[in-house]
């Protein structure tokens, strides 16, 4: 089926964005966007692994929290926050088993989907996509490490630096944060298995101490070097050095 | 309105945009979740509706068998002037929506009351702009509520038939 879209080249502009698609040819693309349709998702649907439909998609714009809950307890953990150019969910797009992860939208969702099989069967027509598809996992394989390794050796001070230095804006001298620069700190708990009330209070400390300020909601790094100290800080016999991470796209 | 998800369409004529609902009426789909919009005249031509005695609403002009014959599929009809996109006429379910964004009670920062009637049903911002711009261009716009597998299901007519763009909103 073909899908329509009036505004082919804005959908085919947002997809150069994307680690994933961005050494595409465009009549590769537009081969891809008839098979994908248009949907969007208000900001706040949340879907759980049962509700979740074998649909392989990819965001085009807002943000999506990927993430694992303890029906029990009600915590949450963020495993990834995905945004403009991100797919999801690479992981049942290779074993082809449902994901029992939640998924919330953090904004007004844009995003183009199919299903599963059909984005398989796209994969074995266009090899190419590979190039771009293993590097991606492996970067999505990167992350998910990184959080385990937080999580397992370093204290919530160190998790929280470490996470705001992944998300520095590194094209940005005012050392702005590109897709975690507004969360709640409840949010930001949730990516580093924390708390809302933790993080204030880590927040206000740095805020005093001059490290990073809060402007309206949103976060900005104002002493690199400090906030660098303090993710090393207990990081000796761990990960290496977590480095500000050049946004892969921007919009 | 209890059905907030939906799949929109956008075609280019009336013609079009009633084979879409034909189509949609003859793959069993409730004609009473099915919404139809467009601007209510083209420059030469005044259809407005009325309304006579018997609270019947009636059109004229080019488009007034159009929106006649869509006002005997769907469910209810109305023009309303609809401040910066001036006449609309609309049937089916989003004319309550669009009659409480009027009255004022439903409201959204930036939007028209044609805006806020569709952020009411979950439509983002951005495809609203979208959707008020196509309508200015004397385009129709089909909207099917209903629940997510309903909205699919739309969306395998709608996108079959010739439609400018055609997008699933969940909500």
């Amino acid at each position: 089926m073909s899908t329509q879209f009036s505004d082919r080249n804005s959908v085919i502009a947002l997809l150069r964005h994307s680690p994933l698609f961005s050494s595409l040819a465009n009549t590769v693309l537009l081969d891809m966007l008839s098979h994908f349709r248009r949907e969007t998702w208000k900001h706040g649907r949340c879907i759980t692994g049962s509700e979740n439909e074998q649909r392989f998609h990819v965001i085009l714009s807002g943000r999506l929290k990927m993430g694992r809950i303890n029906p029990e307890t009600g915590r949450i953990v963020t495993l990834f926050l995905l945004g403009p150019g991100d797919a999801f969910d690479v992981i049942s797009l290779l074993d082809g088993e449902p994901s029992p992860v939640t998924l919330e939208a953090k904004d007004d969702l844009e995003l183009l989907s199919t299903p599963v099989e059909e984005a398989r069967r796209w994969i074995e027509y266009h090899p190419e996509f590979n190039h771009s598809f293993l590097p991606y996992l492996g970067r999505q394989m990167h992350l998910l490490a990184d959080l385990a390794g937080d999580l397992a050796l370093h204290d919530t001070e160190t998790r929280l630096a470490r996470l705001i230095l992944r998300h520095i804006d590194t094209d940005n001298s005012h050392h702005s944060l590109h897709l975690i620069h507004d969360l709640s700190h409840e949010a930001l708990g949730e990516m580093i298995g924390s708390v809302r009330v933790v993080v204030n209070r880590q927040l206000q400390h740095w805020q005093r101490e001059g490290i990073i300020i809060s402007h309206r909601g949103k976060l900005v790094v104002q002493e690199l070097e400090a906030l660098l100290k303090k993710a090393m800080h207990h990081s000796h016999n761990s990960a290496a050095k977590p480095s500000p991470e050049k946004p892969k796209n921007r919009h | 309105m209890a059905d907030k998800n939906s799949c929109a369409a956008l075609y280019h004529t009336h013609e079009q945009a009633e084979e879409a609902v034909r189509a949609l009426q003859k793959t069993a789909f409730d004609v009473k979740k099915i919404s139809i919009i467009g601007k209510g005249y083209h420059h030469e031509e005044h259809p407005i509706g009325f309304y006579d005695t018997g609270d019947r609403v009636k059109f004229w002009g080019v488009q007034g068998v159009f929106w006649d014959g869509v006002r005997g599929l769907l469910l209810g009809a109305a023009t309303f002037w609809v401040p910066g996109l001036g006449p609309v006429v609309m049937a089916g379910p989003l004319v309550t929506s669009l009659v409480d964004a009027l009255k004022g009670t439903v409201a959204v920062a930036g939007l028209s009351a044609l805006g806020a009637a569709l952020h009411s049903i979950s439509i983002p911002k951005d495809s609203i702009i979208h959707y008020e711009t196509a309508l200015k261009s004397n385009h129709y716009l089909i909207i099917v509520h209903g629940d997510q597998k309903e909205a699919e299901r739309a969306h395998g007519v709608l996108a079959a038939s010739e439609p400018i763009d055609v997008v699933i909103h969940l909500s």
